[in-house]
């Protein structure tokens, strides 16, 4: 038909398409992963079938264990997170401001930004027990540095003119630092904690099959012990499945809400 | 009395590539009375940028005054309002936001720097931008903003730093006619920096060459206003003040 031929623009496609574009090929690899199972015959214990997983889920989520560990799980990440953001950004600002903060911490934030992660566990067990404190310490270290690196770019790549305008508008100290160098520096801050949780949520896991008795992480230790591999699987499904989430309908739309508007980064 | 005074100001700095120190304003005097417009000229390196800088309290003097209302300044300040080459708007902050941020930061309250954005916005055409970002407008638009911005903190003095130079040749004229217009009814002290001498000559009362540091010449620029593009071009004063200022740049 004509019609057909002259449909050469393409609106963008809608929430619900883009959700789609982005389900359909994790959708496949469930797929793939059921036909290679049956049709290898794996044995269950080193690789159960879709339904053995979902049905071994569906009981987790029953009984209430799953949302006792996603919970204790995602509040470590939220309480270490946040600890991280309120103090990694203010000393981002300083390093960026004064050049001997700067010159003063890089030494020691290099030093330390290579051990951030699990390599704190052991000591963070001896100074904070196992369980809570040890797993925040553990994310707040993750996120800590990236953000403090992000903030610091992002106020030393706020173009000079700009400072300069608002100290002939008349802006003071205080009002550089709310008015300018906060917002100037936002869209480095809000990768750094994008990237920061990347690691966080990473780092996390790790470290509940060390230092806890809750958590995602355990939920996959424990299952180990049982040799319930089904429960093992669906757990890595979950942990895959929260970060997504995390990171697109919270993260991403952070991003999208204030620094792309502002034209401060490209569309990507 | 709000003129702006030179008195024997120098700077000099150290080149860590030649090694050596390089004296990019030797002595310069120069008054500015208030309700003037004087442009400042010069090839480029001649040192008309870093005068701005001085006055604008951006790089430290190494030697002599800057008086603004007989007071001597240090540092940037609201007295002195600047309008940059690069524009300089906030990215973050709306067209109405950019234009209130100096009477934000003097403490006026939101309904009335409100209120003067508004008319100032009005006075550059620019009411329907009110609330759109930075980004989203042409160049010659974003430097209307940073004019009125600049402007609606009324300040002593007006710096502008070839605020004209990075919009296109048909969107400059419409901005330098504007500037005039604005000029001519609201009388700002301004302080024009450009290496256009067509420009200098057509804004200015009093066109200052700057040449290596020194000032070279000032030359009175008596043509009668409103001033506009379609006029002056076939006007022969217009032509022998600009060839006179040419000569001068091209001499220094």
């Amino acid at each position: 038909m004509a019609a057909d031929q002259t449909t050469i623009f393409r609106p963008a496609p809608s929430r619900v398409r883009q959700a789609l574009r982005f389900l359909w090929p994790l959708f496949g690899l469930v797929v793939v992963w059921q036909v290679l199972v049956m049709a290898l015959d794996v044995n269950p214990r080193v690789f159960p079938d879709v339904p053995t997983v979902l049905s071994a889920g569906w009981k987790t989520i029953i009984d209430g264990t799953l949302l006792t560990h996603v919970g204790a799980s995602l509040l470590r990440v939220s309480v270490g997170t946040v600890l991280a953001i309120v103090t990694a950004v203010p000393l981002g600002i300083a390093m960026g401001v004064s050049r001997g903060i700067s010159t003063f911490l890089t030494p020691p934030l290099r030093f330390f930004s290579v051990l951030a992660g699990i390599a704190w566990i052991p000591i963070a067990t001896l100074w904070f027990g196992y369980g809570f404190g040890a797993i925040t310490f553990v994310i707040f270290n993750a996120v800590f540095f990236v953000v403090t690196y992000n903030t610091l770019l992002g106020v030393s790549t706020i173009p000079m003119p700009l400072r300069h305008a608002a100290a002939s508008l008349g802006a003071g100290h205080w009002q550089m630092l709310t008015q300018v160098l906060l917002p100037g520096a936002l869209p480095n801050i809000v990768t750094g904690i994008r990237t920061g949780m990347g690691f966080a949520w990473r780092g996390l896991i790790a470290a509940e099959m060390i230092a806890t008795n809750t958590g995602l992480g355990y939920m996959l230790f424990l299952a180990r012990d049982f040799y319930r591999t089904e429960v093992i699987v669906f757990a890595m499904i979950v942990i895959g499945i929260i970060w997504l989430l995390l990171d697109r309908l919270l993260l991403a739309p952070l991003e999208r809400a204030t620094v792309e508007r502002w034209g401060m980064v490209q569309r990507s | 009395m709000k003129s702006l005074v030179l008195e024997h100001l120098a700077k000099t700095y150290f080149d860590p590539y030649r090694g050596t120190q390089v004296e990019a304003i030797k002595d310069l005097s120069l008054t500015v009375e208030e309700g003037d417009f004087v442009a400042v000229v010069g090839p480029s390196g001649c040192g008309k940028t870093t005068v701005l800088n001085m006055i604008a309290g951006f790089v430290p003097k190494t030697g002599g005054r800057i008086l603004v209302d007989d007071r001597e300044v240090s540092g940037p300040g609201p007295d002195r309002g600047v309008v940059f080459q690069s524009f300089a708007l906030f990215p973050w902050k709306t067209v109405r936001e950019n234009v209130a941020f100096g009477p934000k930061m003097r403490g006026v309250g939101k309904v009335e720097r409100a209120r003067i954005a508004d008319e100032y916005l009005e006075m550059a055409g620019l009411s329907h931008a009110a609330d759109r970002y930075p980004n989203e407008l042409s160049g010659g638009m974003q430097q209307r903003v940073g004019v009125v911005r600049a402007l609606a903190n009324n300040p002593d003095v007006l710096l502008m730093d070839e605020p004209f130079a990075s919009v296109d040749a048909q969107t400059r004229m419409t901005l330098q006619e504007e500037l005039t217009r604005i000029w001519e009814e609201r009388r700002p002290t301004v302080v024009f920096i450009t290496h256009d001498v067509g420009e200098a000559v057509f804004l200015a009362n009093k066109v200052v060459v700057l040449a290596r540091g020194n000032l070279l010449a000032e030359v009175d620029i008596s043509l009668p206003r409103p001033r506009v593009w379609d006029s002056l071009v076939h006007d022969n004063d217009f032509k022998d003040l600009s060839n006179q200022v040419l000569q001068l740049v091209r001499s220094a």
